[in-house]
């Protein structure tokens, strides 16, 4: 009978670099970026998909990484908010999120940001309703959302990045 | 935390089998039920067999029959322009479920595996009388969707097997329309949920409702009716009283009995309005 590990080699490649880790294989990908990596721009909020605060783009496509095994992220590319900001330049969303109050607390924010830059690098011009769907994966307890819908709307207007 | 598992990743359907038939495999895809199952402590698996490398179940076709692999992700189904027009009732229905980001992983064999009596893309399945087809230690086998959800929770899915995609023999077959009742909008799952197909040219009409039994509930004499009643409202009202008597809904965390009768019945109606008129 063949033997089958808890333990695996991956090679991901998270913000433009590449790793090779050994993990074990109940780890996420969540405690990957943030244990592992100490990219811990990523939260952890309920840790079974439904606040979005750990969301994170895996090969051009939002997930909740507290739901994908690192083992599953062998050979992906990981974007996270770690690699939004270009030193100390801001991407025009994050400005945006400055300028309209879209985050209070800020534990959402890394979600929300990944959520609405997918949205706008899919989708250059969406409408408020576009808007409203895809960050409706990201819960946010403190703006009531107007702030960080206002936020993206002004990106989506002046254009992208 | 998820307890310490064992992970395999096949490259062929043949190791896929093997590894699922050791003691307490349990097949991966999207895992956005079965990560959370694992992470509550409801489920624990000895081993994963994560079946996303492969190629069998990544197949995906509109021409003719529908064909949709054990793979294919929902925001995909929703997303595919040929699908929405041969068969937009999967899209309707996928749109309910889940956030965006879940249904990147999400997957809509994952959804009907994990049997649900509330599950949002079974009554469409239905409806389109859906096969899903399984491969396993003996070979490959074809099973109606009404027979492959047997109660709550449970497939007729057997040690060792696993989907390898659904089936839509027929999908031409008339108007369409799924409607689902939730305790707020936004994303909620469904106190009950409706799919049906009406087709005049053959007097065909199909009417399911989960989340309202242990397994989603095809009415059955909807033919007669629709070919008999030509009154859409008198037909509303007639399927909805067959199907206050095929139900046996239950109290729960969502809704009470009484409140999922009287809403299959404002469903039920709607549905029966909107696809037969």
């Amino acid at each position: 009978m063949k033997e089958y590990t808890k333990e695996l080699n991956i090679t991901v490649k998270v913000n433009g670099r590449e790793y090779h880790e050994s993990v074990p294989a109940n780890m996420t990908l969540l405690q990957f970026l943030r244990n592992k990596l100490l990219l811990t721009g990523t939260k952890e909020g309920c840790g079974i998909g439904e606040c979005g605060a750990c969301t994170v783009v895996m090969n051009g496509k939002t997930v909740t990484s507290c739901l994908v095994l690192a083992a599953e992220a062998d050979g992906a590319e990981i974007r996270t908010i770690e690699g939004e900001a270009k030193g100390e330049k801001l991407t025009a969303l994050q400005e945006s999120f400055i300028k309209y109050h879209g985050e209070q607390c800020g534990f959402c924010t890394p979600g929300m940001i990944m959520s609405a830059q997918n949205l706008l690098d899919r989708n250059p011009k969406p409408t408020r309703e576009e808007i409203v769907e895809a960050i409706s994966g990201n819960l946010c307890r403190c703006t009531g959302y107007e702030p960080i819908i206002k936020a993206i709307e002004a990106v989506a207007e002046k254009g992208n990045r | 935390m998820i307890k310490p598992v064992a992970y395999f990743k096949p490259g062929s359907l043949k190791e896929a089998v093997e590894a699922l038939q050791t003691e307490n495999a349990w097949p991966l895809a999207g895992g956005t039920d079965l990560l959370v199952n694992m992470r509550n402590g409801v489920e624990h698996p000895d081993l994963l067999v994560d079946i996303k490398g492969l190629e069998e179940l990544n197949v995906f076709e509109v021409d003719g029959k529908i064909i949709i692999g054990g793979n294919i992700n929902l925001n995909f189904i929703i997303d595919d322009a040929r699908l929405r027009k041969v068969c937009p009732v999967l899209g309707q229905s996928a749109l309910t479920v889940a956030t965006y980001q879940l249904r990147n992983r999400a997957t809509l064999v994952g959804n009907i595996c994990n049997a649900s009596p509330a599950a949002d893309m079974a009554p469409a399945l239905y409806v389109m009388e859906a096969e899903v087809v399984v491969s396993g230690p003996q070979g490959e086998r074809h099973v109606p969707i009404n027979e492959f959800i047997t109660g709550v929770k449970k497939t007729s899915l057997k040690k060792g097997e696993v989907v390898l995609r659904v089936e839509i023999p027929n999908p031409k077959v008339g108007k369409t329309a799924f409607l689902k009742k939730q305790r707020y909008r936004g994303h909620d799952l469904a106190t009950v949920n409706v799919a049906g197909i009406a087709n005049p040219d053959t007097g065909t009409l199909r009417v399911c409702i989960g989340a309202c039994a242990v397994t989603p509930v095809l009415l059955k004499g909807t033919d007669e009716l629709y070919k008999s009643i030509k009154d859409v409202d008198e037909l509303a009202d007639k399927v909805s009283e067959l199907a206050l008597q095929s139900i046996s809904p239950i109290d729960d965390v969502r809704s009470s009995a009484e409140y999922r009768r009287d809403m299959t019945a404002v469903y039920v109606k709607r549905l029966v309005r909107t696809i037969c008129s």
